[in-house]
């Protein structure tokens, strides 16, 4: 099976499906879904050959593209969490910066 | 004339003694603002046990060709230790991150690591296929909390090390 062809038509299935339940937020749906399915690109392509091949079950396949799922949940956390620490190291700066100045001035 | 550098010195002085009063509640906010930025540093103890949970649960994982009911035991006690771990990030202070990200690795309602141990209990045994893939989803999921727990404060660690050091 091609992989593009099949990513397309998961792609179309997946909005179609998303677009009705989430009409309003079709944008960030689409977003979501062209980022999971880039992601996973690889591992979609690996699993559904294994799928093809007998050497997976339709279960197993479900339950290896859930963990996918659940894989860039964590993923996004660890994105949040570092962009948080960035800040902080910024916030550290600025107040080194404040504290170094006014104490020049005013001391 | 020209002011001499000292004079300029002492006038730039007095500005900010009389803007200091309005200065320092845009301070105050300033530092409340960051609270929310507050992660906890990093910490030696949940670094270990990341990794050590990695490979023990890997290897484990790695028996799931098995019954199930053979490595009862050990998937009890390789739990427990799951458990403790997500308690321990649960109750760190300015932890949310990492408790969050413990909080999905340790769901076994999800399909990660906590996750293939129900299914294997639920199937009773595994592909070597199926455990092989599943070891690679779940070997990335802990190498996600490891990196996040190793890029944690270092400059705290250090102040902390040379803290204890010098008492």
């Amino acid at each position: 099976m091609d992989i593009e062809e099949l990513l397309k038509l998961l792609k179309d299935e997946l909005l179609l499906v998303l677009g009705e339940s989430y009409g309003d937020y079709k944008k960030e749906a689409k977003a979501d879904i062209e980022a999971f399915l880039t992601l996973s690109k690889v591992k979609l392509e690996r699993w559904t050959s294994l799928l093809q091949a007998g050497e997976l079950t339709v279960e197993d396949y479900e339950w290896l593209l859930v963990s996918q799922k659940d894989l860039l949940i964590l993923n996004a956390l660890y994105q949040a969490g570092i962009s948080k620490l960035r800040l902080g190291h910024l916030k550290n700066k600025i107040i080194k910066t404040i504290v170094n100045t006014v104490v020049t001035v005013v001391i | 004339m020209k002011p001499s550098l000292s004079f300029q010195y002492l006038q730039v002085k007095r500005v900010m003694l009389f803007r200091l009063p309005f200065l320092m509640p845009l301070l105050v906010l300033f530092f409340v603002s960051c609270k929310s930025l507050k992660t906890a540093v990093f910490d030696q103890y949940s670094y270990q046990q990341a990794i050590s949970i990695k490979v023990e649960g890997l290897s484990l994982m790695g028996d799931a060709a098995e019954a199930y009911v053979e490595n009862e035991e050990d998937v009890r006690v390789f739990l427990l230790e799951l458990d403790k771990i997500v308690e321990y990030e649960k109750n760190k202070p300015d932890n949310a991150v990492s408790y969050a990200m413990w909080q999905v690795v340790a769901n076994e309602d999800r399909n990660l690591l906590a996750g293939f141990f129900k299914r294997w209990k639920d199937k009773g045994q595994l592909s070597n296929v199926f455990i092989d893939e599943a070891k690679l989803q779940v070997s990335e999921s802990l190498d996600l909390i490891i990196k996040y727990e190793a890029n944690k404060n270092k400059a705290n660690k250090t102040n902390i090390l040379n803290f204890l050091s010098a008492n």
